[in-house]
């Protein structure tokens, strides 16, 4: 074969190089006109960065039997769970859509929360609920392998601690003795955890309540 | 017999290129080569996923990885198939002897290459994006599985638009979660500040107690949380902190978007930042990207089928009607495994949702919409391919039983 015919062949490299350079020119420092299409041509003007973000200013919240939810004729999705025996529920707050104590003087408690998006990561959250109580993090691999229980239909990572525990949030009191039963499960959709702590026979003896509080969640639409 | 010695000289370095691009040594190691990054790029989808793995091993030039504590160092997909194909159309169709014998070999090889060609072509020109809808639900667009773009849009007061100002994915994604830039368009009264883009990033309460591990900036009581990227691309929520600096000089305002604001289901409508320059009222969104489609599609009826007693989807499929120029179609079934295809894009039965839905519940359909210039092409490829080792086969066999007969003659005429 003649050199000649090579150098002719030295387009497809080139060529190839061209074309897999052609990326989309467009400038980093000016913003570029469009027209919306029907469908995009409206949005939903909300107020505050906490409805923005899907952070919930008052908890769509409705336990059976609460009628206040059904009297307002509201048709928003609903959070409906059963209140387990022996357990106080308690009003929510800005974090927490469900807050129950239990146990005589009310030590144990238990809550459910949910984040918009992956809520920090799973890995994140499991080891920040095992320092509370002094535990060494587990690996991306450990936490992987970690018992799953179903919440709302799906498997959620159930993590279980004991040891002293130190809540933190301003907190800087130590309990002793205590234990975690938690599941957290992430979803793109959202992040949702549900956390009982206390003293570690109570809590072992409210494993049952957990899972049936657990069991009984879900969402209604009216 | 001495080997005969290189002749190094730049008058021969042409040649050399040559006899090193045709050489089937050369095949052999990019062969090898490429079954080595197939196999990294296989495993490494457990720890980053389809689309981060499909990146890093097979659309790059290079590859300079750890996987686990292995270093992986190895020329990327890209240059070896480009190498590959450099080296079939020089070694295999130019340089070859052509003749009848190889003209099976010929026509294969030239299949093998439409089909690099084909992969080539889909990694740049290829459209992957999806069209969410309820029944009685039309688009007209596609959006973006992963790509976010920034966009300013000037509002009524009662949340109504016409157009839009974006700062397109390609640039922004090139933001980094501590860099500063400022965009201007002398089409608005303000410069825009991008103060740091995260590519997956979360708002944090400073309410809640996973606030105090965050550095950035309290912005309405909010702070945002920088994540690690999401295994599967397409979870991935960017965030991003912005300011608008009016160009009148007056205050400067600040605020966090997050992806989390646009919708995640068809019939929300996203939530922008809003924010007045003078009397005018603007909206700021980190939103999917779009595509508009040459017609519209209108979801009539979407089959959910449950398998008895339990909520797993048995069966579920999607009557449409496509509307071009405000004209009706007629029907189409889209089931799994049924795609539409119509003028160039393919349309896929691919989920449902929303998550969690009970029997009776209002669900939409959602369809994988793939534009792809060389969808067809790894199937005339590999029919190409096949004819020619058929003929390449049907040659041999002739040849062969010609030899033998011809063996056979001569034995009976020597015997």
């Amino acid at each position: 074969m003649h050199p000649a015919i090579f150098s002719r062949f030295l387009a497809i490299p080139a060529a190839a190089a061209i074309l897999t350079s052609c990326g989309d020119s467009s400038d980093p420092t000016t913003l570029v006109e469009r027209e919306l299409t029907a469908s995009e041509k409206s949005f939903n003007m909300v107020e505050t960065s906490r409805e923005r973000f899907r952070y919930q200013t008052q908890a769509p919240v409705a336990g059976h039997g609460d009628t206040a939810a059904a009297e307002s004729g509201a048709s928003e999705p609903k959070l409906t769970y059963d209140t387990p025996e022996g357990w106080e529920e308690k009003p929510g707050s800005m974090m927490r859509d469900v807050n129950f104590v239990f146990g005589e003087k009310g030590e144990g408690s238990c809550y459910l929360a949910r984040l918009p998006g992956a809520g920090g990561g799973m890995a994140a959250n499991v080891n920040r609920w095992r320092g509370q109580f002094d535990a060494d993090p587990l690996t991306e691999e450990e936490i992987a392998a970690l018992p799953k229980l179903a919440l709302f239909r799906q498997p959620a990572t159930l993590v279980e601690v004991d040891g002293p525990f130190a809540p933190g949030m301003g907190s800087t009191e130590t309990f002793e003795n205590y234990s975690l039963r938690g599941l957290i499960l992430a979803s793109s959709s959202g992040a949702v955890f549900v956390k009982m702590t206390g003293p570690k026979e109570l809590v072992a003896a409210n494993s049952d309540a957990f899972n049936q509080f657990v069991a009984s969640l879900d969402v209604k639409t009216n | 017999m001495a080997n005969k010695p290189i002749d190094w000289s730049p008058g021969n370095w042409p040649k050399l290129l040559f006899d090193l691009f045709t050489s089937f040594k050369l095949a052999t190691f990019v062969l090898f080569l490429m079954l080595l990054v197939t196999l990294f790029g296989t495993l490494d989808q457990v720890d980053n996923g389809l689309h981060k793995a499909k990146e890093i091993y097979f659309h790059s030039w290079f590859i300079n990885e750890t996987m686990g504590n292995i270093p992986v160092i190895l020329p990327g997909g890209m240059l070896l198939m480009l190498i590959l194909f450099v080296n079939m159309t020089l070694g295999a169709i130019v340089k070859v002897r052509k003749r009848w014998r190889g003209a099976g070999l010929l026509i294969s090889h030239t299949g093998m290459l439409m089909l690099l060609a084909g992969g080539f072509i889909t990694n740049k020109f290829a459209t992957d994006d999806y069209m969410a809808l309820y029944p009685g639900m039309s688009s007209s667009k596609v959006e973006s599985y992963r790509e976010w773009q920034l966009e300013i849009i000037p509002l009524s007061e009662d949340g109504k638009a016409d157009k839009a100002w974006i700062y397109p994915t390609e640039v922004l994604n090139t933001v980094r979660p501590d860099e500063q830039r400022v965009i201007t368009t002398e089409a608005l009264p303000f410069d825009v500040v991008i103060n740091g883009f995260s590519k997956n990033a979360m708002p944090i309460p400073t309410s809640a107690p996973m606030a105090a591990g965050v550095a950035g900036k309290e912005v309405d009581g909010f702070k945002l949380s920088p994540q690690k990227s999401a295994k599967e691309s397409e979870q991935n929520l960017p965030g991003a902190y912005v300011e608008f600096r009016p160009d009148d000089g007056s205050e400067a305002i600040e605020g966090i978007l997050w992806a989390g604001s646009y919708y995640f289901d068809p019939r929300e409508k996203p939530m922008p930042f809003t924010f007045k320059v003078g009397d005018q009222l603007y909206g700021a969104l980190l939103a999917k990207k779009t595509r508009a489609l040459p017609f519209e599609v209108r979801l009539d009826k979407f089959i959910f089928e449950r398998h008895p007693g339990v909520t797993t989807p048995r069966n579920y499929e999607s009557r449409i009607t496509r509307i071009e120029e405000g004209q009706p179609d007629k029907p189409v079934e889209i089931k799994m495994n049924e795609p539409m295809r119509y003028e160039g894009y393919t349309f896929f039965q691919e989920s449902f949702g929303p998550a969690g839905s009970n029997p009776g519940d209002d669900m939409y359909s959602q369809f994988a919409v793939a534009k792809n210039p060389a969808d067809q092409w790894p199937l005339w490829a590999l029919c190409v391919t096949g004819f020619g080792l058929m003929v390449h086969f049907i040659v041999m066999l002739v040849s062969y039983s010609s030899r033998a007969r011809k063996k056979r003659s001569a034995s009976a005429a020597t015997s």
